[in-house]
Parts: C-alpha cells; structure tokens; sequence
C-alpha cells in the first residue's frame, strides 16, 4: 500500500474532513514571457502576455471559464516592456490568450469585470453603466457605448456583485439597484427599497442572494450597515439577527446554495449562519481583526479567508488550514469547490471525495482499497491479488463503484487510468455490476481531459459537467472557436452536431474574407453535409449579412426546405429563381409571397409593368395566381396584363363582367338614356373577340347582346315600361306576346333570327300564361308548325287546361308521344 | 338529434382527430378575454357544427355571427374573424372594420385564418389599410369527419379554381391534409395516384415527407396502408347523372349540407307549417346505414316491412297474452326503432312524390340514351327542345355536358347553334359560363371520334337501369 501513501500525504485535514489542493495548470503562459510570444498569432499579441493579479482588475468565469482583465488605472504600476495604452485581455483557465482589445480610452473608471452566465463579459464602470462583450472576440454587443443601469444623480458605483444572470448595486448615495435581465439589449434596472443608511453611516459590505434561491424569484441584497445587517428587497428593508448580536460586519459571502452566510465580523470573529439569521451554526476567532481581502466558499462545508500571503480555510470543528502564497491570488468559487488563480498558477481546492478517502485514506483497509491493491498485485503478477480478491469478494460492488467514482474526480490521467483498471480487475470478478456505469464513466472522463487540455483550458470537475450539462460545454466550445473538438464530443456522445456545423458555417465565412465563393463553398458544403436536415437558409442568410451575396445564392440552392429557401431568395434579389422554385414547391402562397415582392419593387422602381407582365406570362401557375388576386382587387391592371399578353378574349370577358356591373347598379343602367356605358363596355367586348379568330362565336355573341340592350331599350321607351333590359332574347318576345305586341315580338323574332321551333314554344307558352286560347288556336292553324304539336300541348297541360290541351292531343303523330302525353294529364290530375 | 356524428365505428381514431380541432378552435376563443362576437364566414359556419355544437362556445362569452357584405351588428368591444383563407372574404372584413370606424367604434380585431395564413388574403387587407388592426393567428383545420367513414376537406371549387382559373392551391392542401394525417396514423407507406392534379398532389405529398419527415418512433404500424388520389376529371359523367339512390335523391332534392338535410316541418310529420327542421343524416343512425346506397324503391320495400313486420308483433301482442318478458322486452327494443322508422317513411315519400313524376322518368330515360350513344339526333333534339322551353339551366347544361362527354364533344354547327339557344334562352350573361365550360373541356367542340362506347362497354360502366336491384 505504499503507492497510496503518497497521494494522501498531499491532503490537510480540517475538521474530520480532507482538503486538497490540485495544482491545475503551473506554470501559466503569461507568468513566462517567453512562450506567451509564441503561441498568440498577429496583432495585439505584444499586449497579451504578462498579467499581474495585484495590478488587474479580473474576472474569471465559474466552471472553468475565461478570465478577463484590464490593467487597474488606480494603481500605479511599473511597466516593463507592455504598452502604456490598456488593453481589455481574455485568457483561457489555462492562462492562454485567447483575445485582446483596446480599453476605450476616455471612459469612466472601471469599476469591476464579472461574466454571465452565458458567458458574455460584462464591465461595470464607476458612473453606473455597463458596457457587454461577446467571446471570444471581445465585440461590443449591440452598441459600443455603454449602458446605464444607474438612475442620473445617483453618485455613481459605491460596491457591486455580480451573479450569472444580474448585477446589483450600491450607489454612493446608498440606494440599491438591481437588475435581472443583463443580458438582454434593455437589461431593464430597478430600484430596489431604500435600505435606509442614516447620514453618518457606512454600508460596509454587501451579498446577494441570488434570485433562484429566494421564494419571490428576485433578487435579495444583503448590507452591512453600522452593527446591523439589513435585507433589501423590491417590497421593502428587513434588519437581520439582532438577537444575534455580531455587531458590525466587514465582509460576506453567501453559499452556492444560497442557504448559509459567512460574515466576517469587525472583532475578527467568522461566524456562519443562516441567511434568515435565525442561529449562529458556528464561529472561529480568527487572529486578526483586519478583514480579510477575499471571501469565499469551498463547498458547503468551508470558508475561505484571504488576507496578503495567507489563506485560511475554516471549517465547522477543529483548526483551520492555512496556505501561504507569496504572490496575490484570485478565489474563483465553484459548485464543488474553488480555483484559485495566482500569477504562475491555476489550482482547484476542494473535499478529497469519499470514494478517494476509501481507497487512498492512509491505512485504509475498505474493499475500494484492497481492490486497488489487488490489481497493483496483479500488474506485478503477485499472488497477492487473488487474496486480497477473496477478502472483499462479498462486497465487490461497492469496491468497483468507489474505484469508478474516484477515477471521476482525478485530474491526472495516469491516477484516473490506475483507478480505473482496478475496477476492470473487480469487473471480471463480478458480473452483476452494470457495465454501462463503467463505460460511462470512462467516456465522461474523455471529454473532460480533451477540455482539461492546456490548449482548451476549461478544467472542469465531474460533478461541475454534469451540472453544467454536455449541450452547454458543446455551446462553450464553439463560442470559443473550438469547433473541431465540439463537433467530435457531440459525434462521441450521440447528439446532434447541427448546432457545430451551423456555428462553423457562420465563423467561416466571417472569418473568409480573401477566399473565392466557390472555393468557400465547397468547404461549407463538405462539412454541411454531415449533418442531414441542417438549414442551408439560415448559413446563406450569413453569408448575405456578411455581404457575400453570390455565396449565399449558392448555398440556398441547397435548402430543401422551400418556405426557408423562398424569402431569403427573394432577400439576395434571385427573384426568378425563386419564382421558379416556389412554381416547383406548389404551394400557392409562396409564389403569391414572391408575385407580391416583384410586383413591390417594381411599383418602388417605377419600371414598366411589362417586365412583371412578362416574367408571370411565361409561368402559367405563377400568371394564373396573379390573374385571380387581380380579379378580386386589380381590375385595370389585369386588363393591361391581358391586353399586353394578346389574351384579348380575356379582356373582353373582363368588359362583359364590367357591363354586368353596371347593369346591376340601378343609377348607371336605368337613370341613362341610352344604357350608353353598358352597351359601350359590350360593343368594346364584342370587338376585342372580333380580333381573334378563335372566337368569334363569343364575337358574334357579343355584337348581338349590345343589339339586344338597344332593341330592349328602344321597347322600353315605347311600352314606357322598364321590364326588359337584362332579359334574354326569348323572354323578351314572350313579354312582347303578353302584352300583346305581336308586331314587336315578330320583330325580335327576325332581327334575331329565332328559328321557327323556338318561335312556336314561346310563342303558344306566352298565350298560354296570359289565358289567350283563341289566339293560341289561331296561331295553330296558322300553317303546319316545324316541331309538330307538342308546344300547343304542353302550354294547355302546364296552365292547367286539359280541355284546351284535348283539342290538340290528336294531332301528336309520334303515338308514343300521344299516350304519353294522355298518361301524363291523368297523373297530373290523379295528384 | 345530434348533427355531430358518432365516430366510435371508425377504421381510424377520428374521434381524437376531431377533439383536437375542438380543443384548437377552444383555445383561440379562451385566448381571447371577455365578451366577443365571432364572425364565422357561411361556409364554415356549417363545417364547424360538425365539429362542436355552438352552444359550446357561448359558454365563452361568444356571440355568433356570419360574415357578409352587411355591417357587423354586435355590442361587443372584441371582433374575432374565423375565416377560410378566400380572397372574397377579405373585403367583407375590410368593410366592416371600417363601417366600425365611420360610427367611431373602437374595437379589437382578431383574424385566424382556416386553414393557414394566405400572403395574398394578407394584402387585400394591406390594401384596405386594415391590416395593421388586426391580429393574425391561424386555425389549421384541414380535414372534417363527416361520417364514419368520410373525411372531407370542404374544398367546394377546387375543381374550378384547377380547370379553369389554373389555380392549384387545393392540390398543395390535399397534400398537406393528408401529411397531416400522418402525424396522428403514421407514413402511409403505398400511394396511388389517377390524373394531372392527383399525380402532383402524391408528389408534393412526398415532398412534404422529406422536408418535415414524420416520426416513427412512438409509434407502431402504420395505420393507413395505402392512400388512392383520384381526380374528379377520371369521371365526369357521373356527377352529371341523375341521381337514384336514396342518399343520392336527399342530395339532389333537398341538398345534404354537413350531413343533414332541412326540410318544411310539415314534411317530416309535424303540425306547425312553414316551419325547418334538420334531419341529420349519418351512420349513426343504422336504419339509414342500411338503406342510403340502395335504390329508392328498394328503399321504399324496406322500410314498409319494417314497419308491418313491428305492426304485425304490435297486434300479437295485443292479442294474445302468453309472451314471456324476454319476448316483450325483444318487442319493446324493436319499438325504439320506430322513430328512425317514421323519419325515412317521411323523407322516402317526399322523394317519391317527385320521382314518381314523367318528368323525372324521361329526364332518367333521356340520360340512359345518350350513355348508350347509339342515337344522336335524339339526344340532340331532345336537349334543343329543352333549351327553347327554357327549363332549368342547370338541367339543361348536366344533359349537354353529359352528351358532349359521350359524344367527344358536338359537331361544330350544332356546338354552335346550341350555344346561341342557350344564350338566346336564358340570356347573354351566360356567355363566360359556357366559354368555362368549353375550357374545362366539359362541352366542347368534336374533333375526334368518342371512346366513350368502348370503355363503357369495356368496363361495364353502364348497369341496366331496369333492375334496380342490382345496385
């Protein structure tokens, strides 16, 4: 058990707990100056490098995010061979620069640097506003100017804390400011209850409880004034602890969960409660009464005092642990425990996990243990591994999983590959234990040492991945341009590898300014593919806003999906092309979407219609829509189109629907004389059909029409009746026989041409309604009638006359027609 | 007597599909706070009754009204418009808004349009500079179950918006509806498709499947195994028929809307005259299930002995005393039946009456000769002397469509001269119906010899309409 010895020597007990420190990165990049020139490319590169925590301000990212700095203008600070202009820096964890930009010159004082939980860099300045920065090429998001958060007169930043989705501050003037929303354009400020700070007192130190912790869902502020605590919140000021008596309190952190305080009090005593102060839990007198420089939380269990050179770790029972650091330091609390960054540095400090006590804890006799042994026998081919098999063979299980669980937590590989073949030696003695727990643990532990890597930097712990879920890391690395590493995690671990590719896409054409489309595309494409149902369109829209509009034409072309593809065609200005491809799509509404864009443009042009007339013709789908929206709300238009197109006869359909309209509005037909605009539309009708010579059926149709209106209207004048304009040719000469005009209706008879078979029908039918049987006898003997009989009949049964219709039943000569007709009175009458 | 019909015999879970229009159209009107009238265009309005009954939705605070050319007459502060996606309806809304403003009523606006939002409905409304007071939503009801075994899409014009204006939307929506279903039953693996419009309809249908591809996962077997698209243009001699069955003549007489008939009160037995009453008319009602594909006097047979064999048990039973209860109960159950009794021996007489007339025989005779096509100078004659008599127009162009079918088309005199009768007879404004007619190919001029008697004889189109029995 000698190996294992050496691994717990490094561990510091506090309380009945063990600490450890793991050195994560050491030294850091920027610590030696020679190697930072070598790995950062280009421009700015002389201003990344070297970075002094005691002469930065600096914020760092939990979960082994970025760290960002500025040199603090307040200090006075040596320069070796930097460049006296500032310069906003950004580094991996790992110490490795990832960007730089200038610090605008001319601003307010930066107050304090912090990130959001979606890792967008925020700085607040002393007068109250923030400017945002997107990573990992430090651009200002929406404007570069910055926003205030701080009502006027407020007296600027007297203290400010920041969590992932917000920030609150204390103005000089001790009011309190919140927001929620910082990520957002308007990241919409809010006053919070004045905390009532008397004129002669100072707030002393602020904390917030962070907005998911508090029942309300906001946000609340925690400040130290004079000897009491008070909590501000929108709704009002509560003073904390009394009873508790802590007297005045210098400094305060609140756990990550929220639920615990730890306060710094000014007669050097930490003392750890509840954030509703009910009871002291613990309190350890420190030696000094100075406050500390730092304050923070490692877990739940221990709190962390920084002074300069020194850092105490406080636990519930027993002596603290101290650390001695010759070199400032940065407490970067996390869910599990806290980095701290020095200088030369990247550490994690965090509870030796109880599956690693099991087995490294000295004279540790658990199965986790003897299982670790034993493959250490194995490896050296001792016979001692079967022994030390037999001895915990009963709870093999437990072994196997500490084994496992203890590989999770170590950052060197080699420990985790030991621990893990330890297990593999219990699994082939144990059947029963779920495999999968095995492998996951080892793919878990794959992506964690590909981020872990110096280049990538994101040293994250089991337990801060799984918190932080696979999706996010992924979302992490492509924002920081790690598309290749993001895109074999997401093909590892089975997701899908849109969201990479996409991203990829985007940052390629940004970043492919010089390279020719068809190159660039063929690049694209090779990737695109990869990943079935990805959205080309939302690629080509990039490339359109990035102002390489020939690519994004080209790359459209692949959507498959045309209600995408459609409207960023029409946006990069190929109108025919997608005129074509919404015809091919079917679906009418979006070659309506383009008709209407075309038809806009044009409008906004000034260019003939022609050319619009002239795209849609030679579209039949695309014509045919245009003439059916046309016909609803764009008359004169659609005659123009049918007029330019040589669709005459259409147009004169259009005319003839005119005309009906006219005639349908009583103060256009009946009030003018001549029914002139309506016979004027027919005529006009008539001569568009007369130019084609495939109908001059509806030519011929027409010309009589407009003769009808003119007869009718002439019959009109002279009865001085207005009841025959609209009728039809044969009702016209049926009311001339009712009102016994027999001259005129003989006179519609031959200017219409109506042969003598309709003649006879409506001719005796007229009689028939007016009761005239005598003329309808005459009429009969007039001469031998073309269609025989059967008019003369029908009109006497259908008036209900069958004597009248007896008298000529007999001259039927078809005898069919005669029983028929006989049978037809009967049932008649029999109803 | 519910119009709703009873889904429970369904192949497939319609009842599910219709709950979830209901629970679609229930959450745009609960969306929607307070008092409100919604304007439901004609059309719609009957469509929506077989899918919830509208007493449902004034639970919600809503009042009904239909759309119309008519200022909207409400006291409600919000409109909510729940139209189909036609062009005409757009100025109807445009007016009323704006007869709102010109009496200086503020209101709300609401538009969903059925099924989807259309850009061109859109701009009518830009045009009438309403649009921006109007908030847009969509209430995709693409398919209605009407029967057990009917779903409809209630596209009454496609066929004339695809032959004669070109305008194919109802090809995309066929599609689209059917891809819909297969979100609830599963890709419908086999799809056969007869005719231009069918053809593009299975093909955007695939399309469809590619772009937005139906998950398997959670579900088992495709529950529709194969799909059949059929143009209406495969056959047109049908719908030109007569009609001789018994839900056949309902339709022709009386017109069956949305699965029911109206008919005078009188009619179905009642006292008070003048008055409507709805019949619904569906599977539900399993004396109609049995009798509405057969012929009417077969169907006048069935319901008789129906009704002596319940005459004849009605008069045993008072005669004699020795029936078991069991027997008695038999009796009873069968006399649950004798409304639905009363209700056919109604509607069958009042289609008796007119099918019993010469007219309706030689009007059926006239048809049978010219399916025959054996003698032209007849069915020509016969239609000239109708036209000069001016019947009915509708009659009148179904026997002229009907014989240029058969016919492959008429010579061009004749073409001609029966156009100028029809023009002559029953006016020139019907001058653009027969140039649509002759687009749609309907009635045409002949340019080549008719296939018409070959096929029908091929495959036996024509049954001998002297045995009504056999179909």
């Amino acid at each position: 058990m000698s190996s294992s010895v050496s691994v717990a020597a490094e561990w510091d007990l506090l309380s009945d707990r063990f600490y450890r420190r793991i050195t994560i990165y050491s030294p850091l990049p920027w610590s030696s100056p020679a190697t930072t020139t070598a790995s950062s490319s280009g421009g700015g590169s002389s201003g990344v490098g070297r970075l002094d925590l005691s002469t930065h301000i600096v914020a760092a990212a939990p979960f082994g995010g970025p760290i960002a700095a500025v040199r603090d203008d307040s200090k006075i600070v040596q320069l070796h061979s930097e460049p006296s202009r500032r310069r906003l820096l950004l580094f991996s964890s790992s110490g490795h620069p990832l960007a730089s930009s200038p610090w605008t010159p001319h601003l307010p004082r930066l107050h304090s640097l912090a990130f959001s939980s979606s890792l967008n860099l925020l700085a607040l300045l002393s007068d109250g506003s923030l400017l945002r920065f997107r990573l990992p090429d430090l651009n200002p998001i929406t404007s570069s100017s910055p926003v205030p958060l701080l009502p006027p007169a407020s007296g600027g930043v007297a203290d400010a804390v920041f969590w992932g989705g917000g920030v609150a501050i204390l103005t000089e003037d001790n009011r309190v400011v919140v927001t929620t929303d910082i990520e957002v354009d308007d990241p919409h400020p809010r006053e919070l209850a004045d905390p009532g700070v008397a004129e002669d007192e100072q707030v002393l130190c602020m904390a917030v409880v962070e907005p998911q912790f508090v029942m309300s869902g906001s946000p609340e502020v925690l400040l130290a004034v004079g000897d009491r605590v008070v909590a501000v919140d929108e709704d009002g000021v509560q003073v904390l602890g009394e009873a508790l008596e802590i007297g005045p309190v210098q400094k305060m952190a609140v756990s990550p969960n929220g639920k615990l305080l730890a306060a710094f009090a000014h007669d050097g005593r930490l003392l750890v409660i509840p954030t509703d102060f009910s009871r002291i839990i613990f309190e350890y007198e420190c030696d000094s009464a100075l406050p500390p420089d730092q304050i923070a939380w490692c877990g739940l269990d221990s709190v962390l005092l920084y002074w300069s050179e020194v850092l105490l770790m406080v636990g519930p029972n027993g002596d603290p642990v101290q650390y001695n650091y010759d070199e400032p330091v940065m407490l970067i609390p996390e869910c599990d425990g806290v980095r701290i960054l020095t200088n030369s540095s990247m550490e994690f400090l965090h509870r030796v996990p109880d599956s690693t006590t099991l087995i490294f804890g000295i004279g540790s006799m658990s199965p986790a243990a003897l299982l670790y042994d034993a493959r250490d026998h194995y490896d050296k081919q001792s016979a001692k591994a079967y022994d030390n098999y037999q001895l915990i063979s009963s709870s093999l299980p437990e072994a196997i999983e500490a084994c496992i669980d203890a590989a999770g937590y170590e950052f060197d590989v080699s420990r985790q590959h030991t621990l893990l073949r330890a297990a593999t030696y219990g699994l082939a003695f144990c059947s029963r234990f779920p495999h999968g727990r095995f492998q996951e643990m080892c793919k878990i532990l794959r992506v964690l040492n590909a981020v872990r890597d110096p280049e990538i930097g994101m040293p994250l712990t089991v337990k801060q991945y799984k918190l932080l879920t696979a999706t996010v890391l992924i979302g992490r690395l492509i924002n920081a341009n790690q598309h290749l590493l993001a895109l074999r995690i997401s093909e590892y671990l089975n997701l899908n590898p849109e969201v990479v590719i996409m991203h990829w896409a985007c940052e390629k054409i940004t970043a492919s300014a010089a390279i020719p489309d068809v190159v660039l595309l063929e690049g694209l494409l090779d990737k695109l593919r990869l990943c079935k149902g990805i959205s080309y369109a939302a690629v080509a829209a990039h490339a359109d806003n990035s102002g390489r509009r020939k690519l994004a034409a080209m790359l459209v072309d692949h959507e498959s999906q045309s209600s995408k593809q459609i409207p960023l065609l029409l946006s990069i200005d190929e109108q025919d092309k997608a005129l074509q491809k919404s015809i091919d799509s079917g679906d009418t509404d979006l070659v309506y979407l383009v008709l209407f864009h075309i038809w806009q443009k044009i409008s906004v042009e000034k260019s003939a219609p022609l050319d619009f007339f002239g795209v849609i013709n030679a579209r039949p789908l695309a014509r045919d829509l245009f003439i059916a929206y046309a016909r609803h709300s764009k008359h004169e238009a659609l005659k123009d189109f049918f007029l330019s197109t040589g669709r005459l006869q259409d147009a004169g359909f259009l005319l003839l629907k005119e005309s009906r309209e006219l005639e349908r509005n009583p103060m256009a037909s009946k009030g003018s004389p001549l029914h002139g605009p309506q016979v004027r539309l027919v005529e006009q009708a008539h001569r568009l059909f007369a130019e084609t010579k495939e109908h001059l059926f509806e030519s011929k149709s027409a010309e009589e029409h407009a003769k009808l209106l003119r007869v009718q209207h002439q019959l009109e004048v002279s009865t001085k009746q207005a009841i025959f304009v609209g009728s039809s040719v044969s009702d016209t000469i049926k009311t001339c026989i009712v009102m016994g005009n027999e001259r005129a209706a003989v006179k519609v008879k031959s200017e219409f041409k109506v042969p003598d078979k309709r003649w006879y029908w409506l001719k005796s039918c007229a009689l028939a309604t007016v009761g005239n049987w005598d003329a309808l006898e005459t009429f009969s003997r007039e001469k031998r009638p073309p269609g025989g009989y059967k008019p003369f009949v029908e009109a006497c049964i259908d008036a209900g006359q069958k004597t009248e219709a007896l008298k000529y039943i007999p001259k039927l000569t078809d005898p069919g027609e005669r029983s028929e007709v006989l049978v037809r009175i009967r049932v008649d009458t029999a109803c | 007597m519910a119009q709703i019909p009873n889904l429970d015999n369904a192949a497939l879970n319609l009842t599910a599909l219709r709950e979830q229009s209901q629970k679609e159209l229930l959450s745009i009107i609960k969306s929607i706070r307070g008092k409100k009238c919604l304007v439901i265009d004609p059309k719609l309005a009957g469509t929506l009754s077989l899918i919830l009954q509208t007493s449902a939705l004034k639970e919600y605070g809503t009042e009904l009204r239909i759309l119309s050319a008519d200022p909207l007459q409400t006291e409600c502060p919000k409109v909510v418009y729940l139209v189909r996606s036609q062009l005409n309806f757009m100025k109807f809304v445009a007016n009323q808004i704006k007869n709102d403003e010109s009496k200086g009523l503020q209101r709300e606006y609401h538009l969903y349009f059925v099924p989807r939002r259309i850009v061109a409905c859109e701009k009518i409304l830009e045009e009438e500079k309403v649009h921006q007071k109007l908030t847009i939503g969509e209430y995709p009801l693409y398919l209605v179950p009407l029967d057990e075994d009917v779903l409809s899409l209630e596209l009454d014009y496609s066929l004339q918006e695809c032959l004669i204006e070109g305008d194919t939307s109802s090809v995309w929506h066929v599609a689209k509806a059917i891809h819909k279903l297969e979100f609830a039953f599963g890709v419908i693996p086999n799809i056969r498709a007869k005719g231009v419009a069918s053809t593009k309809a299975a093909e955007l249908l695939n399309h469809m499947q590619l772009e937005d591809p139906v998950s398997m996962d959670n579900m088992g077997i495709p529950e529709i195994d194969t799909v059949i698209l059929l143009d209406r243009e495969v056959d047109m001699v049908t719908p030109m028929c007569s009609q001789l069955t018994y839900e056949g003549l309902l339709d022709e007489m009386l017109e069956i809307h949305n699965g029911s008939v109206e008919v005078d009160a009188s009619i179905m037995g009642a006292q008070q005259d003048g008055k409507k009453v709805k019949v619904p008319l569906n599977s539900s009602d399993k004396l109609y299930k049995e009798i509405r594909d057969l012929n009417l006097h077969v169907v006048v047979q069935v319901v008789r002995q129906k009704a002596t064999s319940i005459q004849q048990d009605y008069a045993e039973v008072k005669s004699t005393n020795t029936q078991s209860v069991s027997e008695l109960k038999d009796f009873v159950k069968r006399l649950h039946s004798l409304p639905e009794i009363a209700r056919h021996v109604n509607l069958a007489q009042h289609l008796q009456s007119f099918a019993a007339k010469p007219a309706f025989h030689a009007r059926v005779e006239i048809e049978q000769i010219i399916l025959e096509a054996q003698t032209y100078e007849t069915c020509y004659e016969y239609i000239e002397e109708i036209i000069q008599k001016q019947e009915p127009i509708e009659t009148v162009l179904r026997l002229l469509v009907l014989f240029s079918l058969t016919n492959g088309g008429l010579p061009k005199k004749n073409f001609d001269y029966l156009r100028r009768e029809i023009l002559h007879s029953y006016g020139f404004e019907h001058m653009p119906l027969l140039y649509n007619l002759e687009k749609a190919g309907l009635v045409k001029r002949q340019e080549s010899r008719t296939n018409w008697p070959v096929i029908s004889r091929a495959l036996q189109l024509i049954v001998d309409i002297k045995d009504p029995e056999k179909y």
